[in-house]
């Protein structure tokens, strides 16, 4: 191109080096001028920038999240509750008559919850790599015994089904079966024995007095990590592991029934509240006992007659809303007094009745009936005598009223395959029986698609 | 193109500033340039010699001097409205005297190609639409973008509520996006303005996010809104990414260049308009009537309650107030030799048609361009807007009839909710009484905005053939915007709660600056071929800051946050940086090729990797085929075939690549909780890549002009939200996933059929539509948008129209229903002058696209649908058609704008008041005065998420759409 050309040959000879050059120093002092482009998340703090210290509460507070849908849903399963909620047909059609959703927030929002806690577990985990010696040994001994309790959490929700133990973004990652699923979790308690034995006398971090009031130091957590192993224990009839591992723990018949560990609410910015309380005497409550609680109750009971308030005589209580779908029951559940009372997570009153039942199977009936009968006597009743034939049943009639909606008696009755023991209950119009499960199905989101 | 390639060019630029070639001196013309139509001098007319850098421009008086170089004998005279002139000077000749045409269809409009260069349309090699200040406001528009519908094709506005104060989406070319902002980039001045949409915090009172859709739903407005239309020169459009190219990473839904207003060279004016008007309601959906028997069966006891009350039309209770419109403009402006500027105010208070809503605009500004001697200019502009809006509380709600829209669907007419002889409001049968709800609720923005631009052009070389011009540009916007919505405990749905009463007190600060350093080279050579060169550097920040308060349990009468038992505290942050380099050729071969070529190349915050600069390259071509010499058609005056290819990009979500933890607190301690969303560190901005062919044609002796363009967008890297598994600990992660391809066809016919010194008609068919489909998916199909899918969603899946409507079938089984995506959509510009009178009217037809009509399926649940006791109806109460019948044609003609002026003539008027007045026009103007569709709810333009990519056709009752009416009385001195 003849002009392109010309102009090349006119004035493109006549730059001289140098100005190519000063220019170029110009750009970059343009560019150092400005600020950098790398800016930080303006409204949240990264992972490795916050403190120990708030990780660990944030796991502390993480636990608490959907705990109300775990234990409706194991309280509905295990026939010891309803929720009538005018909000979601859900709670009185799907869980009585399936086929259960796999998709559904039911089933994922606390299967979520566990693994959201457990995240931040793990980068407490990978944090704590910063520390040292007995610090760290806290914080991991801390951080592994709250994976394996909210492990074993999902894997009672779907139990045969197993669960997912690699906490990756990968949805292909296999599930594990029960037994794997229990090996893992009893690691994580075993590492974070061995890791709370290094922390020294107190943790480098506080956890909340409501919750963790007496159980705030490595020697007193681990009393605590020894009692969920118990329970481990006892979901795989380990019996004598069982016993091994209350040895260790705060287990204590002279002690009170509720020592143990909760969880904390208030009603501070940012936090939650209690899962189960609702004002017992409103005009419509949502959360009810089942009428088989009122059924078996002895007379006197007074866990019956603290966790439960009869309004059967209250003519302005309505014991079968629209949202019960048919279902009928007065029973108001009382087990928390304000909307701030902790909730709990593990408590002498389980860590006796555990003892007692592997004593039962080990065939010390002297000590099962110690225990038993210390449970009863804390309730106000008269002590029992247990035989082979009666003890088990008498056990898990202590459990129910004990550890009344506090998601055991679904668990309790499916390793002991009493699940056919319960009612059906009938819902719908007309009203049709209603079904057991015993597991949850998989997640939807966790299985590839067209896997 | 390497970069010392690049580098030594710009050393070249700089050592020509040391050259002073002085301008060779033989023969000096003058003489006076006049317009054709009325003999009155043009003042501010550039004369050129063609093909150097010698110009001037004329005087006061339209006259000019200028001198002809040796081998110079052609001079072209342009100016902004008028064809453009080119006249060989007879040998020896020293006056000549010109008169000038005024270019009605456009065709010698100058158009711009870069950060600081522009072009002659016939040159253009890619498609730009322009919108001048005649054609923006024929009838006052309440914010700006109204004012663009229908006038540009590819352009689609469409409003999301016909609440005051605007909230209105603006679309360029198509689907472009899923995830991402869908709003063109607006530069106003070289200033790039903020247009973010600020939820009021609404939300927290209707719970309309609770359940269902996490999208906010409080209806907000885009704060383009603030811009003054009345200020206007010119608007261009730059809807390609051929021509979007050099904005980056910001371009892909195209750029709206504002250019405002300057002074004319010798010419003072005051311009004083006052206008007053009116509007109403557009279209009303109606009401059932009712029976005794139907209103017995709807509600027990109705029968007598219909005896008792009649029927009551709430329609016309809740919107049926006819608002006062006011819109007071003056301007000021002039200029001499050096320095040109422009003054102007605007107070504009207009009422809705519900009663205590409104909105409210004042804003002034003051441009000014001065000259400094030869080399240097100056140019800055500002303006200072403040604007109020209150938008009262319709849409979507979760609470308990809280919106006007719920509560009209379920209050059965022959129910009377008007306030007893004691004042007090009765309870309503849904939750509320909207009556009362009007009369005491509070939704607020108030808006205080500045907007400064600098513009300074250094000259630092010029000779014959040659010029190089330093051009810095940069600038601010600034705003607060401040919002308030109190909701008093005494209304109903706030009785219903354990802490009546709330009050929302929203602050927000907005910072975005930017700085554009270029230099600009021309070159001509002896044989007619220009060279034009452009290389800059870019830096654009923002600083966005949100702060919302809300308060419950209100003390009785107050509306303090803190009078009220409890507080909560929201905040939002957004600090954004961007910095580019830009290179740009461009080559006028003798005014038949025009070649350009040209890079953007950025990086931003909001990408995972800071450092990594992305790379948008451009190119275009055309080829006027009527300037060669075999072509002899008369037919044809211009015939210009042009393609052109360029990429954009479209950023991530400001959160996408942030693993912001939370704070989750217990008893008292401070615990921070990993968030739902899983930050991608790797996140990349989403790339358009298009290519565009076209032809325009100007035939028929200049009558007519054509310009038809397709174009065909690669959309790669679409950012989607992954869903992950749960047991990761996270529920989702923004990633790139997807491929999107974007075609469309774009025609534009003008016509000028009458033409004489007494009629003149011009009339503008624009036509465009386009169409999409997802070519690539990494993630599973799934659905967005709307509530749930037996309320219809938006099915995003590879083969398929990302804007395909789902839901369930009879039998529970999901299903296809329609797309939102028009057919097509037609804008007819006209403008008559007739003697005194000059009329112009535009027409706005959307053919097609489908909305989710949930308004319908609220009035048939709350019984009260007008053709409920039909058989179709009935059929459609009971369930039958799924989902889908609440699917609706959306298809809509619209009478967007008509004004009708007389303009008193300039002797009678000085005759008049003695000279005192030199122009009066007399008018009256109308917007939204027709509609006709077949859609059954308000306005078949409507979105109950306001601006998002995907889903916008859901409507849940908003506010209705009004008509305007207004009369106008203009003075110029």
């Amino acid at each position: 191109m003849n002009s392109f050309q010309h102009y090349i040959r006119t004035r493109w000879r006549a730059s001289f080096r140098g100005i190519g050059a000063a220019v170029s120093v110009l750009m970059l002092v343009l560019f150092a001028g400005c600020d950098t482009l790398d800016v930080p998340d303006p409204n949240a703090p990264s992972p490795d920038a916050v403190s120990i210290q708030s990780l660990v509460s944030g796991v502390e507070g993480a636990m608490r999240a959907d705990m109300n849908v775990y234990l409706q849903v194991t309280g509905i399963f295990g026939r010891e509750a309803y929720y009538f909620e005018p909000a979601d047909p859900r709670y009185t059609g799907e869980l009585y008559t399936g086929p259960l959703d796999p998709g559904g927030f039911l089933l994922t929002r606390p299967w979520r919850s566990r693994y959201r806690t457990i995240r931040n577990a793990t980068i407490l985990l990978d944090r704590a790599a910063e520390l040292e010696g007995a610090e760290r040994a806290g914080v991991e001994g801390f951080a592994k015994a709250i994976i394996g309790y909210q492990l074993l959490l999902n894997l009672n929700y779907l139990d045969d089904n197993g669960i997912k133990i690699e906490f990756s973004e990968d949805v292909s990652t296999p599930f594990v079966g029960k037994q794997q699923a229990f090996n893992e979790i009893e690691r994580y308690f075993n590492e974070s024995l061995s890791a709370l034995g290094n922390a020294g006398g107190a943790f480098s971090f506080d956890l909340t007095d409501e919750g963790f009031g007496n159980f705030n130091t490595p020697a007193t957590f681990a009393q605590f990590v020894r009692g969920l192993q118990a329970r481990v224990a006892l979901y795989q009839e380990k019996w004598q592991a069982a016993l091994d591992a209350l040895a260790g723990s705060f287990v204590d018949a002279d002690a009170p029934m509720e020592l143990g560990v909760y969880h904390a609410y208030s009603t501070g910015s940012g936090d939650r509240l209690n899962p189960v309380f609702e004002v017992p005497t409103a005009p419509s409550v949502k959360l009810r006992a089942h009428p088989d609680v009122k059924t078996f109750a002895e007379p006197g009971d007074q866990r019956y007659l603290s966790k439960v308030l009869d309004r059967t005589d209250d003519p302005g209580f309505n014991p079968s809303p629209p949202a019960a779908n048919g279902l009928v029951s007065p029973l108001v559940l009382t087990l928390a007094g304000s909307s701030t009372d902790p909730f709990p997570i593990l408590r002498n009153e389980e860590l006796l009745l555990i003892r007692a039942e592997a004593n039962f199977r080990l065939g010390n009936m002297a000590a099962a009936e110690a225990d038993v009968n210390a449970v009863r006597a804390a309730a106000g009743l008269a002590p029992v005598t247990l035989s082979p034939d009666n003890a088990l049943d008498q056990i898990l009639h202590e459990r129910m009223y004990s550890l009344l909606v506090e998601g055991h008696r679904w668990i309790d009755l499916r390793r002991t395959g009493r699940l056919d023991t319960l009612p059906t209950d009938a819902v719908g119009t007309p009203p049709q029986p209603g079904k057991i499960f015993d597991k949850w199905p998989r997640p939807i989101d966790e299985i590839p698609e067209g896997g | 193109m390497s970069n010392s390639y690049m580098y030594s060019r710009l050393g070249l630029w700089l050592i020509l500033v040391v050259f002073t070639a002085g301008i060779a001196q033989a023969q000096t013309i003058t003489g006076t340039v006049t317009a054709k139509d009325n003999n009155d001098p043009i003042p501010g007319v550039n004369v050129s010699v063609k093909g150097t850098t010698i110009g001037t421009t004329t005087d006061v008086d339209g006259r000019y001097s200028i001198d002809l170089p040796p081998d110079g004998r052609t001079l072209v005279f342009s100016f902004i409205g008028f064809r453009t002139l080119e006249v060989d000077v007879p040998p020896g000749e020293t006056t000549l005297d010109v008169q000038m045409e005024e270019d009605v269809l456009g065709l010698d409009e100058v158009v711009v190609t870069g950060l600081a260069t522009s072009v002659k349309r016939t040159n253009l090699a890619n498609a730009v639409g322009t919108i001048s200040s005649k054609e923006l406001v024929p009838a006052p528009a309440q914010t700006l973008e109204r004012a663009l519908s229908g006038k540009i094709s590819g352009l689609s506005v469409s409003q999301n509520t016909g609440a005051p104060g605007g909230g209105i989406n603006v679309n360029l070319r198509g689907t472009s996006t899923i995830t991402g902002s869908t709003q063109p980039l607006y530069v106003v001045d070289g200033v790039i303005v903020d247009n973010t949409a600020i939820q009021s915090g609404l939300d927290l009172v209707t719970a309309a996010t609770g359940a269902g859709s996490s999208t906010p739903q409080g209806q907000p407005t885009n704060r383009i809104a603030d811009i003054n239309p009345n200020d206007i020169e010119s608007i261009e459009v730059l809807k390609g990414a051929s021509a979007a190219a050099i904005y980056g990473s910001k371009a892909t839904n195209g750029v709206v260049i504002i250019t405002t207003k300057r002074g004319t060279r010798g010419r003072t004016s005051l311009n004083i308009t006052q206008q007053v008007g009116f509007t109403r309601i557009l279209h009303k959906i109606g009401t059932r009537r009712f029976t005794p028997e139907t209103a017995e069966a709807l509600v027990p006891g109705g029968a007598q309650l219909l005896q008792q009350n009649g029927q009551l039309d709430y329609e016309e209770l809740l919107y049926g107030q006819t608002g006062l419109l006011n819109e007071t403009t003056a301007s000021l402006s002039g200029g001499d030799k050096d320095t040109r500027y422009f003054v102007s105010a605007l107070a504009q208070t207009e009422e809705g048609i519900v009663k205590n809503t409104g909105y409210d605009k004042y804003s002034g500004r003051v441009n000014v361009e001065q000259r400094f001697g030869s080399r240097l200019k100056v140019n800055v502009s500002t303006q200072l807007v403040r604007s109020r809006s209150d938008r009262s509380i319709t849409g979507n709600e979760n609470q308990g009839a809280t919106t006007l829209g719920f509560a009209y669907a379920f209050t059965p007419p022959f129910i009377d909710l008007r306030p007893g002889p004691d004042g007090k409001f009765p309870p309503g049968p849904a939750g509320s009484n909207p009556l009362h709800t009007i009369e005491v609720f509070k939704n607020r923005e108030i808006v205080n905005r500045g907007i400064a631009a600098v513009n300074l052009t250094y000259n630092l070389y010029r000779s014959e053939n040659q010029n190089l011009d330093f051009i810095a540009q940069g600038g601010g916007d600034f705003y607060s915007a401040e919002h308030k919505v109190v909701s008093p405990p005494e209304l109903q749905f706030e009785q219903a709660k354990d802490l009546p009463g709330v009050s929302i007190a929203g602050e927000t600060t907005s910072l975005s600056t930017n700085l554009n350093l270029n230099l600009v080279h021309f070159y001509g050579t002896p044989s007619n071929v220009t060279f034009t060169t452009t290389g800059g550097y870019q830096y654009e920040s923002r600083n966005f800051n949100n702060v919302l308060v809300q308060a419950q349990g209100l003390v009785v009468t107050q509306e303090n946050i803190d009078q009220s038992s409890s507080l909560n505290g929201f905040q939002t942050r957004l600090i954004q940086r961007e910095r580019g380099v830009f290179f740009q050729e461009e080559v006028n071969i003798q005014e038949k090729y025009f070649v350009t070529a040209g890079f953007r190349a950025d990086a931003s915050s909001r990408i995972g990797d800071t450092s990594k600069f992305f790379f948008y390259p451009k190119a275009a071509a055309s080829v006027r085929l009527t300037a060669f010499d075999f072509w002899k058609s008369e037919f044809f005056r211009e015939l210009k075939l042009r393609a052109a290819f360029g990429r954009t990009g479209n950023l991530p979500q400001a959160q996408a690549k942030f693993t912001s933890l939370q704070a989750e607190n217990i008893a008292g301690l401070g615990g921070v909780l990993v968030p739902t969303l899983a930050g991608n560190p790797d996140i990349e901005p989403e790339i358009t890549q298009e290519i565009e062919v076209g032809l325009d044609a100007t035939f028929w002796q200049d009558k007519a002009t054509l310009e038809f363009t397709y174009y065909t967008q690669d959309i790669t890297e679409l950012i989607l939200q992954n869903n992950l598994p749960p047991s990761s600990g996270f529920s989702n992660k923004f990633i790139n996933a997807g491929d999107m391809t974007t075609q469309g066809i774009e025609v534009s016919l003008g016509l000028t059929p009458v033409r004489s010194s007494k009629v003149r008609w011009t009339t503008r068919v624009n036509f465009f539509k386009s169409w999409s489909e997802i070519t690539r998916l990494d993630v599973d199909p799934f659905e967005t948008g709307g509530f749930a899918l037996s309320l219809g969603q938006f099915q995003i899946e590879e083969g398929k129209s990302p804007t395909t409507i789902v839901g369930l079938d009879e039998a529970g089984n999901k299903v296809a229903f329609g797309d939102e995506n028009p057919d097509f959509q037609v804008g007819w510009v006209n403008d008559l002058t007739l003697g005194n009178f000059s009329l112009s009217f535009l027409w706005d037809w959307k053919q097609g696209g489908d909305v989710i009509n949930l308004g319908l399926f609220l009035t048939d649940l709350g019984g009260i649908s007008p053709d409920l006791d039909t058989p179709e109806g009935q059929a459609r109460a009971a369930g039958v058609g799924g989902t889908g019948r609440y699917v609706e044609d959306g298809t809509y003609l619209k009478l967007r704008e008509v004004s009708l002026t007389y303009n008193f003539s300039r002797e009678q008027v000085r005759r008049w008041f003695n000279g005192q007045v030199q122009n009066l026009s007399l008018g009256v103007s109308g917007r939204n005065l027709l509609m006709f569709t077949d859609y059954s709810g308000y306005d078949p333009e409507v979105s109950q998420f306001g601006n998002i990519p995907i889903g916008r056709s859901v409507d849940v009752l908003p506010f209705p759409s009004a008509r305007f009416v207004y009369f106008k009385l203009s003075l110029g001195f």
